[in-house]
């Protein structure tokens, strides 16, 4: 099962994306801020980090730096979540190292198809008897 | 006799005419005395013929009529020219009060009195007034609208949160229902999940449109394939057609290819456009046309969407791009929508260079046509808000695009404080095809340059508060704005007149105290006594130099070349530096150009005193920054403001130009 490092702040969306994407077939972990966030990934390895952009403590900018300066999570593909789509979001993202980007609120057919472009193998089975 | 009872006619006669007029009239002889009043000026002023007729202007009224900037204007301006113009002059005058009076004058030839000079003053208090109450008024107003916008932006995010949970769990549970077979439910999640698109849709409209406002919206330019673009909103939008039983036809040009822009405000204009012509069109054909043109010698891209639907009359359409408008409120309850679509759609495509227009009438369906520089321009102009807002104007759907072709470039950006300069150079430079945008003082000027660098910028030297020079040396100290040129426009009449370029100030000598003392006073010293640097090489002159300056409370060093000055400011940094040009050893242009190139030296103004007219050369060696400097003569507006427009032509492009390295392409069919 692959393993997808939600890290996001908003109690809500984390309740709803780490939900959704259960049913999909995720494992997924949570972190409420950038520096748990890269304690999270340092300490997991997950296949994929999903890295909200405003974040607290550490903003998401600043977690996927650190991220991707580090040997041990530097190879784990960053999808950045912004809040709304601002002109030049996207090359900040890429900039700071992320992988792709999306913006919210969450489409999640679309988050997938990008989560699975990165991922590079097929879809996951559905978990079985999903919550 | 019979001559002289002719001539006291005559005299008589024209002391009449002069009375007739409503405006305050003074005659003085060439010694600055009054030979005659008309009766306007008695009644004004509240004084009489006998402490008027044979008195120096200046003793009038006792003394009244002293006044510094007259002075100057009598004795500097008036003997080497022959007349003035709309001379402002604000003073307190002891019967009526502080009044700010318009002086203009003529010299007449008056027979056996010699030459006669007229004085008319108009009383221009009033409208000033007003002037700056309207001025005072459309600053609260501009202020209120950018903290509504901003209100608006910091709402509509604020909104969004909850919105996003509605919308993400009710798609949850259309998902679980769907999975679980749970019929009943998934109808009306699905209601709850469009109602909160909707809602989502609109606030984000509202946002695009209050970023606008506030000037916050940004192009994010790209290369992208426009025939892929479209088909992508077809596809978008392709279940709504289906839903209202229409049909939808692309016809794209083959020579379409790739366009320079921002991809999503193309992308959701063409959309508004789609979903406007979809809600109002039932069983009937949208077609979207699209190909390349050229006009102007630059290439553009045309989008149209036409429908077969109910169509507009010409007053909807002149309302139909306003914001919060829609073609007549019942439409509002038949078709909902914010009315915000097509104003932001407008307002799109105007950041991008280009425009949206319409062509309809009521009952015959709409032409919606989008024409966009197929390579749109790194600093597209942004209108601040309210610049957009003219009404659409509707051209026939075929074959004017000729004439409907955006103008690109910058605009003129006119700093003049008064009023009538102000709008008469905007008149001409909007005639001349120019986009221009006025600022009644030096700050606004700044301010406007800042928020949308124009191409080049018309500054008055002579402005209270900010004065031109100031403006100036701020303007050329802004790394964004350094490289617009300037056109410095004086109110001096004589083009000849000793200008120091690209000093801080200018005199003339012999020194006139006052107007140094004006000079002075606007290099205000924080902590007096200051240090002043008077490099002159005439001894009495110094002396005399350092009485005015003492008086005024600097504290003064001398020098008597430019290497002794430079010695001096070693010593201790002047914050003002007076200057004589003609020195031994080291004259004043070396000894300026020093300064100028010294890093700590380089800010501290330097007043110019000149004994001579300068050679266009050696202003040159003094300017440093000016391009251009020109007469600010009253009689000559017509002259000046041509002269404007030539040196504008050289750097103001009226159309886009196509970029190097975009290939030419031919015109679509």
């Amino acid at each position: 099962m692959r393993t997808i490092l939600l890290v996001e702040d908003n109690e809500m969306n984390r309740d709803m994306l780490s939900r959704r994407l259960e049913r999909k077939g995720y494992r997924v972990l949570l972190a409420v801020d950038g520096p748990g966030g890269v304690e999270m990934a340092g300490a997991h390895a997950p296949d994929l980090v999903l890295m909200d952009m405003s974040l607290p403590v550490l903003d998401g900018w600043e977690a996927t730096r650190r991220l991707k300066a580090a040997p041990a999570t530097r190879h784990i593909p960053v999808i950045a979540l912004t809040a709304h789509a601002m002109a030049g979001d996207r090359e900040r993202a890429l900039e700071a190292g992320c992988d792709d980007y999306d913006t919210k609120p969450i489409e999640l057919p679309r988050l997938l198809q990008k989560i699975e472009a990165l991922l590079g193998g097929a879809a996951p089975r559905p978990a079985e008897g999903s919550p | 006799m019979r001559t002289r009872g002719r001539a006291k006619d005559l005299e008589t006669y024209a002391q009449d005419i002069v009375n007739t007029v409503r405006e305050p009239l003074l005659m003085l002889d060439e010694a600055l005395r009054v030979r005659s009043a008309n009766r306007a000026f008695y009644q004004t002023f509240q004084v009489s013929p006998a402490e008027t007729e044979d008195r120096l202007i200046y003793e009038l009224g006792n003394g009244q009529w002293d006044i510094p900037d007259l002075r100057t204007l009598l004795e500097d301006i008036v003997p080497r020219s022959s007349a003035f113009n709309d001379f402002e002059l604000e003073h307190d005058f002891p019967a009526i009060g502080r009044r700010v009076m318009l002086l203009n004058a003529r010299k007449l030839k008056a027979g056996r009195h010699g030459e006669l000079l007229v004085l008319a003053m108009e009383d221009v208090t009033e409208r000033r007034h007003a002037e700056e109450e309207a001025a005072r008024a459309r600053r609260a107003s501009d202020a209120a609208n950018r903290t509504k916008s901003l209100f608006l932006a910091n709402m509509s995010h604020e909104l969004r949160t909850p919105l996003n949970a509605i919308l993400g769990y009710s798609e949850m549970l259309q998902e679980e229902a769907a999975e679980r077979e749970l019929d009943g439910f998934s109808a009306d999640l699905e209601r709850i999940h469009a109602a909160g698109r909707h809602l989502l849709a609109l606030i984000n409209d509202i946002l695009d449109l209050s970023k606008i406002e506030a000037g916050k919206m940004e192009l994010f330019l790209e290369r992208f394939d426009v025939g892929e673009l479209i088909a992508d909103v077809a596809a978008t939008i392709r279940p709504l057609v289906e839903k209202n039983d229409d049909t939808l036809l692309l016809e794209l040009a083959p020579e379409l290819g790739e366009m320079r822009a921002d991809q999503i405000k193309v992308r959701q204009a063409l959309f508004n456009l789609l979903s406007n012509a979809v809600k109002f069109t039932h069983g009937g054909t949208i077609t979207v046309t699209a190909g390349r043109r050229v006009m102007d010698g630059a290439e553009w891209i045309v989008l149209r969407v036409a429908d077969t639907g109910i169509g507009l009359s010409a007053e909807q359409i002149v309302k139909l791009f306003q914001d919060f408008t829609q073609a007549d409120a019942s439409t509002t309850r038949r078709f909902g929508g914010t009315g915000l679509g097509l104003a932001l759609t407008r307002r799109f495509c105007q950041m991008m260079g280009g425009d949206v227009t319409l062509n309809s009438a009521a009952g015959e369906g709409s032409v919606f046509t989008i024409t966009l520089p197929a390579s749109v321009a790194d600093r597209a102009p942004e209108g601040p808000a309210g610049a957009a807002d003219a009404p659409a104007l509707p051209y026939p759907a075929d074959g004017a695009e000729g004439e409907a072709s955006p103008r690109g470039g910058g605009y003129v950006l006119v700093i003049d404080d008064d009023p009538a300069q102000r709008e008469l150079m905007q008149r001409f430079l909007r005639k001349e095809g120019f986009q221009v945008r006025a600022a009644g003082g030096g700050r606004e000027g700044l301010r406007l340059a800042r928020q949308a660098p124009p191409v080049a910028i018309t500054l008055d030297v002579m402005m209270p508060g900010m004065d031109g020079w100031s403006v100036l040396t701020e303007l050329k100290a802004d790394a964004a704005l350094r490289e617009i040129p300037v056109i410095m426009l004086t109110m001096v009449d004589d083009p000849e007149r000793g200008f120091a370029l690209g000093a801080a100030d200018y005199a003339t000598k012999p020194v006139n105290r006052l107007r140094l003392s004006k000079i002075l006073r606007k290099h205000t010293c924080p902590d007096p006594p200051c240090p002043v640097l008077v490099v002159e090489d005439d001894p009495a002159t110094r002396a005399m130099t350092r009485n005015i300056l003492e008086k005024e409370g600097w504290r003064v060093s001398e020098a008597e070349n430019g290497r002794v000055a430079l010695e001096c400011m070693e010593r201790e940094r002047p914050r003002l530096i007076l200057l004589d040009l003609m020195m031994p050893e080291m004259d004043g242009f070396e000894f300026a150009d020093r300064v100028r190139r010294h890093p700590e030296w380089r800010s501290i103004p330097i007043v110019v005193v000149t004994a001579r007219d300068l050679s266009s050369e050696e202003r040159q060696r003094l300017s440093g920054y000016v391009e251009t400097i020109l007469q600010k003569a009253g009689d000559s507006h017509e002259a000046l403001l041509r002269q404007v427009s030539e040196r504008l032509s050289d750097w103001a492009p009226r159309a886009p130009t196509p970029r190097p390295g975009d290939e030419a392409r031919p015109p679509a069919a």
